[in-house]
């Protein structure tokens, strides 16, 4: 475990989306528009599908919901995924380096070892994503302060990132 | 006609993320690059996310802020949107601006 | 899957990251693709004001697309630690002009 961790101590980005298919998210466009959705799929091009997604416009003034949405990778900013889903996909390399032990990788510790998994401590009171529909059983530190961080109530404008 | 043809192009060599084809003859939603929105029907639509809308309309933006949507419109017809333009698609169907959701019992005040 | 953009030895390490739309990201490296597309754990954003002090908003597990980044750098968290965010006071940088 150690070790497989070390040979695949990295991810791609676009296979962390992948692992993250199922969980809530959040989404900002270029435009600096907001989706908070679950991620129902994604592709290589970082095309991703929403559903249950609620949209914040750049000030963080405007609501919409919507059902469902589709979005075109090049539009994304960046995306916000639930902590949990990191240690998944770690798990799942782990499963898939068991598999066929020593094929590729390698070379590739840095020498940083000291930390196998992941510290669990000191992390969670992070919100950002909704957590509205059956949420059951993925549990885990969102909920209350969701949004949170700062960027209380009307979305992102709180944070003093107002500029300009 | 080109509609259909469009239409039948569509055969998912690559397999989109989004299946397109439950939303024909369905409202939908664009947001284009640039900024533009526009809801229309859906007619047709390929792979490289090239869209015919029929009765399309274009929801207007405000003159002096680009960000903010009015609800004003103006009707475009039977139009394509070039796939390269498109940002989002998402069914008008069950699509409404509502209050803010994220009030909720919040912890930090600002 | 060689890289050849130096990333690799970041890995599993803090780094800054300045966006495009002038945003300072930190957080430790956790993977990367030939897009520059960038996984950041335990990440947060640090605002700048010449108001108040630096405001630390935490993001957690963030995916940043390669297209949105302008700088990747590595921290010193030893000289990092040192810093008194509290009372530094700087103008937030500008967005990209594209």
């Amino acid at each position: 475990m150690y070790l497989a961790n070390l040979w695949f101590a990295w991810q791609l980005p676009l296979s962390l989306l992948k692992t993250a298919q199922g969980h809530p998210m959040l989404v900002e466009l270029k435009n600096g528009e907001t989706y908070n959705g679950h991620l129902v799929n994604c592709d290589t091009w970082m095309n991703i599908h929403l559903r249950e997604v609620i949209c914040t416009s750049k000030d963080g003034d405007r609501f919409w919901r919507m059902p469902e949405c589709y979005i075109r990778g090049n539009t994304i900013k960046y995306l916000r995924v639930p902590d949990e889903v990191i240690d998944k996909v770690q798990e799942e390399t782990v499963k898939r380096s068991d598999r066929r032990p020593t094929v590729g990788g390698r070379g590739r510790g840095r020498g940083r070892g000291e930390e196998g998994g992941r510290g669990g401590g000191g992390r969670g009171g992070r919100g950002g994503y909704q957590e509205d529909t059956g949420g059951g059983g993925r549990g885990g530190a969102r909920g209350a302060g969701a949004r949170g961080s700062g960027r209380s109530g009307g979305g992102r404008a709180g944070a003093g990132r107002a500029r300009g | 006609m080109t509609l259909s043809s469009l239409h039948t192009i569509h055969h998912g060599r690559k397999e989109t993320v989004l299946d397109l084809s439950k939303f024909v003859d369905k409202g939908v939603s664009v947001k284009l690059t640039g900024g533009r929105e526009v809801t229309g029907t859906l007619k047709g639509y390929d792979q490289l996310l090239n869209l015919v809308l029929d009765e399309a309309v274009e929801n207007l933006r405000d003159q002096d802020d680009p960000l903010k949507t009015t609800d004003q419109t103006r009707p475009l017809g039977l139009i394509v949107c070039r796939g390269t333009a498109v940002m989002l698609v998402a069914p008008t169907d069950g699509t409404e601006e509502i209050p803010n959701p994220f009030l909720q019992p919040e912890s930090v005040a600002t | 899957m060689a890289t050849d953009t130096g990333l690799e030895s970041l890995v599993d390490q803090t780094i800054s990251v300045i966006t495009n739309d002038g945003r300072n990201i930190v957080g430790v490296l956790r993977g990367f693709d030939q897009a520059t597309n960038l996984i950041l754990d335990e990440s947060h954003e640090r605002v700048y004001s010449t108001k108040a002090g630096v405001e630390q908003v935490v993001l957690g597990l963030n995916i940043i697309r390669g297209d949105n980044i302008g700088v990747v750098g590595e921290l010193d968290e030893e000289l990092d630690s040192n810093l008194d965010l509290s009372s530094l006071r700087a103008h937030p940088l500008k967005a990209v002009q594209h």
